[in-house]
């Protein structure tokens, strides 16, 4: 698969491009979003994080691995998700809150599954005001 | 008959203070022989006044002004120079984009006060004995003995994340005593380490028709600041949640990048 990385400059969206973290986000620029295609190489449905790792073509004809930090099942479920959404083999389009030294990987915003149904990174169950997630 | 009677009465006021030693010997951690765990039904249906409110539901920090989830420094604080060490490195480290020690991220458990503010929610399970709180992330316990025990001898008390906390009731607000905390890998706030000093006084009401718990703050450390510091947190009911198992392992670490990425200063 043709490797395609999209840099895109947006305005920080504080929620989407957030996880419900046990954790730090330092290192992830929040003001962009990256896209890439690649092939599921794993997927992970659990607490307190769930993940997704893609194999992505790069430009030395190898490839690299992304892995998209995402939010619990209780977020992902509100926007769609199930533990059987996606799995390896799958090809898919994965939009994500990159890291800001280049690395590969970073949050999750979105993925596109093979049949173009998009699922989102999930929304805070309950009914508070969304919050800033702790450092 | 009035040597028996003497003698009776000795006898009496003898085991009169044998129980009274007995029950000074009480200890949260350490209960003497005979004595009875904050779940033992006998003990939980000891006669007592009523309480005036019950924090048994779920419960998640936010909402509101000055609600903020962070446990930070007043205006003017002064940290001794051990903590002065960490503060001045985590300013650093956020001056570059990083952040300094994020021992939550790493799994080691948040400890209070900062396990009451996470983003997750706490089950709170009050007993006439005891309040057993179980806050989602790491499924970190934390309980509070309402049954007369005292804190533990220090020679023998067991250090920990979460402390040992005693509560009474003194009209509507419950009042918990916590100390006993571990020293490392605990923090106030970014910075600003917790020591085995730490000591926390918690306030707790329940107000907006109960739906709104409310939690005011003292905390002094003599090895991290000077003087007490105060905050007012407050809490919302959430009913159409539960909590689930949620583990922190090495393996998630693994593929979690920003755990392990050079954003972090340790």
């Amino acid at each position: 698969m043709k490797s395609h990385i999209t840099t895109l400059l947006v305005i920080a969206v504080f929620i989407s491009g957030s996880v419900y973290a046990h954790h730090s986000a330092a290192g992830i620029d929040r003001t962009k979003t990256v896209s890439v295609e690649g092939t599921v190489k794993a997927f992970k449905w659990g607490n307190p994080h769930s993940w997704l790792e893609v194999e992505v073509p790069n430009s030395k004809g190898s490839t690299d691995i992304w892995n998209f930090e995402m939010n619990p099942p209780a977020y992902l479920v509100r926007s769609g998700w199930k533990s059987s959404s996606v799995k390896a083999g799958d090809k898919v389009k994965v939009a994500g809150r990159p890291f800001m030294n280049g690395d590969p990987g970073g949050i999750l915003v979105s993925v596109t599954l093979p049949n173009g149904q998009v699922l989102g990174a999930g929304q805070q169950p309950s009914t508070l005001p969304a919050q800033a997630p702790p450092q | 008959m009035a040597n028996l009677r003497m003698n009776r009465m000795g006898m009496a006021a003898l085991v009169a203070l044998s129980l009274l030693a007995a029950a000074s010997d009480l200890s949260a951690q350490f209960q003497p022989p005979g004595a009875l765990g904050a779940l033992a039904p006998a003990n939980i249906a000891k006669p007592r006044p009523k309480p005036p409110f019950d924090l048994t539901g779920t419960w998640l920090h936010g909402g509101g002004p000055d609600n903020g989830f962070r446990f930070s420094p007043p205006a003017g604080f002064k940290l001794t120079p051990e903590a002065q060490v960490h503060y001045d490195a985590a300013r650093k480290a956020q001056s570059e984009g990083k952040v300094y020690r994020d021992d939550i991220g790493q799994c080691w458990p948040a400890g209070v006060p900062i396990m009451m503010t996470r983003v997750w929610p706490i089950a709170m399970i009050q007993l006439p004995t005891a309040i057993f709180m179980i806050q989602e992330l790491l499924n970190s316990l934390r309980i509070v003995y309402l049954d007369g025990r005292p804190h533990t001898d220090p020679d023998v008390a067991v250090p920990s994340f979460n402390g040992e906390s005693i509560g009474h009731w003194e009209n509507d607000t419950l009042v918990v005593d916590t100390k006993y905390f571990v020293a490392d890998h605990h923090w106030i706030d970014s910075g600003i380490p917790a020591s085995d000093a730490l000591h926390i006084v918690e306030r707790i009401r329940m107000i907006n028709d109960r739906k709104t718990l409310e939690i005011e703050y003292t905390a002094t450390d003599a090895k991290s600041w000077e003087g007490e510091w105060k905050w007012t947190k407050r809490w919302q009911r959430v009913d159409e949640r539960d909590i689930a198992e949620v583990e922190c392992l090495p393996e998630l670490n693994e593929h979690m990048p920003t755990t392990h990425s050079n954003a972090h200063v340790r």
